[in-house]
C-alpha cells in the first residue's frame, strides 16, 4: 500500500529538491539533510561506543578492560576484525595505524547511510501525509552517485597523497611506467600502452568504487520498490481482489527476502569500498615489478658468481 | 533576494525529483563537508579512544597470558624440585634404614658373641671350682684315713687282742671311716 501512489519505482530512491532559487537551481535536497542527520547519529553512536570501549579508571580493577553494552561490543568486534584480519595483512602495521581512522570513518559512514536507507522513512511520510507532502528527510544517500563520487574523490586524493609520500615524485613517475623504464631500451615502446593505462587506472579505480556503491544501493532499493509495486499496479490495472491479494503476497514475500539481502549488501558494500581503498593505497606502496626486478637482480648475481667460480 | 523557499511550491506542484545521473553538486559537496567534519571529530575524539582501549586490552591479555605462563613454569619447576627432594629424602631414609639394620645386626652379633664368651668362661670357672672342691675333698679323705690308720695301729700296739677284739676293732674302724666320709 505504501507504493500505491508511485508510478516510477525510482521515485523512492532518487533525491528530492527541497529548496531552489527563483531560476530553478536546487539549493537544498533531501539527501543533503539525510547525510547530515545520519552523520550526527553516526558520530553520537561512535562516541558512545568509544566511551564503552575505552579503558576505564584504575579504580575499576580488571572491569575497566571490559566493554559494556552490546552496541559497543559490536563496534569493537567489527573494528578488531577489520583492523587485524583485513587491513594489517594488506597495509602492514605502520600504514594500518596511519590510515585506520580514515578507513574506519569511511566504513562506518557508508554503513550507517546504507542501513538508514533500509528504514522506510519516505514511505511512512507518504502514508501519513500523502504522496505530495514534502519529504525533508529519508532515502538512501549512498544511492546518490554524487555522494558516492565525493567519497571516491577523497579516496583518490588519499591514494595519490600516499603514493607521492611513499615513492617520491620520481618513484611515482617510475610507477606509471610499470617499472619498464628500468628495463632495456627496446622494451620502452611498451610504455606507450602501459603509461596511459596506469594513468587512467588512477581514475578508474575510484570511479569504479563510486559506481559500485551507488549501483548496488540504487538497484537494491529500486528492486524493492518494483516488488512492492506489483500489487498496486495490478489494482490499477483493474484486477480483482483475489488477484491483487495473491500478487501482493508473493511480491511482498519476495520483498522481505530481498530486505535481508539488502541488509547484507549494506554491510558488504561499505566493507568493499573501505577495503578496496586500502588495497589501492597498498598498491601505491609496493611495486611488484620493482621487487621482481630487484629479486631478479639479486638472483642473477649469485648465479653469475657461481658460473665464474 | 533571488532565493525562494521551494517547499511550499513542492507541495503545490508535486515533489520534484533529481534525475539519477543529474550532476547535482550539492549532495556531493555536502557529503564531502559532512564526512570531513565527522572524520576530524572522530579522528580526535573517538578513534584514539577505541584504538587505545583495544590495545590496552590486548596488552592486558598478553600480560595475563605471560604471567600465567610464568606461574605455570614456576609451578612446574617447584614440582620438579619437590619431587627431586622427595626422591632424595626417600633415598636418604632407605640408606638410614639399611645402616640401622646393619648396625643392629652387628650389635646383636656382638652381644651374642659376648654372651657366649661369658657363658663359656662361667662354665670353665664352675668346672675349675668343682675340680678344686673334689681335690680338696679327696685330700681331706686321705688325711682322715691316715689319722684313722694311725689310731688303729696305736691301739694294736698297746694290747694283745683276741680274735673277737680284732673283729670289733675292724668294725669300729670301718664305722669311723664311714662316718668320716659322710661328714
Amino acid at each position: 500500500m505504501l507504493f500505491l501512489a508511485a508510478n516510477d519505482p525510482t521515485d523512492h530512491v532518487t533525491d528530492v529538491v527541497l529548496l531552489k532559487t527563483v531560476g530553478g537551481t536546487p539549493i537544498l535536497t533531501m539527501h543533503m539533510v539525510t547525510i547530515a542527520v545520519v552523520t550526527i547519529v553516526f558520530v553520537a553512536a561512535m562516541m558512545k561506543a568509544a566511551k564503552a570501549i575505552a579503558t576505564g579508571p584504575e579504580s575499576e580493577g580488571n572491569e575497566r578492560y571490559i566493554t559494556k553494552g552490546r552496541f559497543a561490543q559490536l563496534i569493537e568486534a567489527m573494528v578488531i576484525y577489520l583492523r587485524d584480519q583485513m587491513l594489517v595483512p594488506v597495509l602492514g602495521e605502520a600504514h594500518t595505524r596511519r590510515y585506520l581512522p580514515y578507513l574506519l570513518t569511511l566504513f562506518f559512514f557508508i554503513l550507517f547511510n546504507n542501513l538508514f536507507g533500509l528504514v522506510p522513512v519516505l514511505d511512512i511520510t507518504h502514508l501519513v501525509f500523502g504522496h505530495d507532502a514534502p519529504t525533508w528527510f529519508g532515502g538512501t544517500a549512498t544511492a546518490n552517485i554524487m555522494v558516492t563520487s565525493a567519497l571516491a574523490l577523497l579516496s583518490l586524493l588519499l591514494i595519490q597523497i600516499h603514493g607521492f609520500r611513499e615513492l617520491g615524485f620520481k618513484g611515482w613517475v617510475v610507477h606509471q611506467t610499470g617499472g619498464l623504464i628500468r628495463e632495456r631500451w627496446y622494451i620502452w615502446p611498451v610504455m606507450l600502452i602501459v603509461v596511459p593505462v596506469e594513468l587512467v587506472g588512477h581514475f578508474i579505480k575510484p570511479i569504479a568504487l563510486a559506481i559500485r556503491l551507488f549501483a548496488n544501493m540504487f538497484a537494491g532499493h529500486t528492486l524493492m520498490a518494483v516488488l512492492l509495486g506489483f500489487g498496486a499496479t495490478a489494482a490499477k490495472g483493474g484486477m480483482g481482489a483475489w488477484g491483487v491479494g495473491g500478487i501482493s503476497l508473493i511480491s511482498g514475500t519476495a520483498a522481505v527476502v530481498i530486505t535481508f539481502l539488502e541488509l547484507f549488501i549494506a554491510v558488504l558494500q561499505a566493507f568493499i569500498f573501505m577495503f578496496l581503498t586500502a588495497v589501492f593505497i597498498s598498491l601505491m606502496s609496493h611495486h611488484d615489478e620493482e621487487h621482481e626486478h630487484e629479486e631478479a637482480e639479486a638472483g642473477r648475481e649469485p648465479a653469475l658468481e657461481a658460473a665464474r667460480g | 533576494m533571488p532565493l525562494l523557499l521551494a517547499a511550499e511550491e513542492a507541495v503545490e506542484h508535486g515533489v520534484e525529483h533529481v534525475g539519477v545521473m543529474d550532476a547535482n553538486w550539492l549532495p556531493a559537496v555536502t557529503a564531502l563537508v559532512v564526512f570531513l567534519i565527522a572524520f576530524g571529530f572522530l579522528y580526535v575524539k573517538v578513534w584514539p579512544q577505541i584504538v587505545k582501549g583495544l590495545d590496552d586490552r590486548q596488552r592486558k591479555i598478553r600480560q595475563e597470558i605471560d604471567t600465567a605462563e610464568d606461574a605455570r613454569e614456576q609451578a612446574k619447576a617447584a614440582l620438579a624440585e619437590y619431587e627431586r627432594e622427595l626422591a632424595s629424602a626417600r633415598d636418604e631414609a632407605n640408606q638410614m634404614i639399611a645402616r640401622a639394620k646393619i648396625g643392629a645386626q652387628a650389635a646383636a652379633q656382638e652381644l651374642r658373641s659376648r654372651n657366649e664368651a661369658e657363658l663359656a668362661e662361667l662354665k670353665q670357672r664352675a668346672a675349675r671350682e668343682i675340680e678344686s672342691a673334689k681335690r680338696s675333698a679327696i685330700s681331706e679323705l686321705h688325711a682322715e684315713a691316715a689319722t684313722l690308720a694311725a689310731d688303729i695301729a696305736t691301739k694294736i700296739l698297746q694290747r694283745e687282742i683276741s680274735a673277737e677284739d680284732q673283729q670289733r676293732l675292724i668294725d669300729d674302724s670301718l664305722r669311723e671311716l664311714t662316718s668320716a666320709r659322710h661328714r
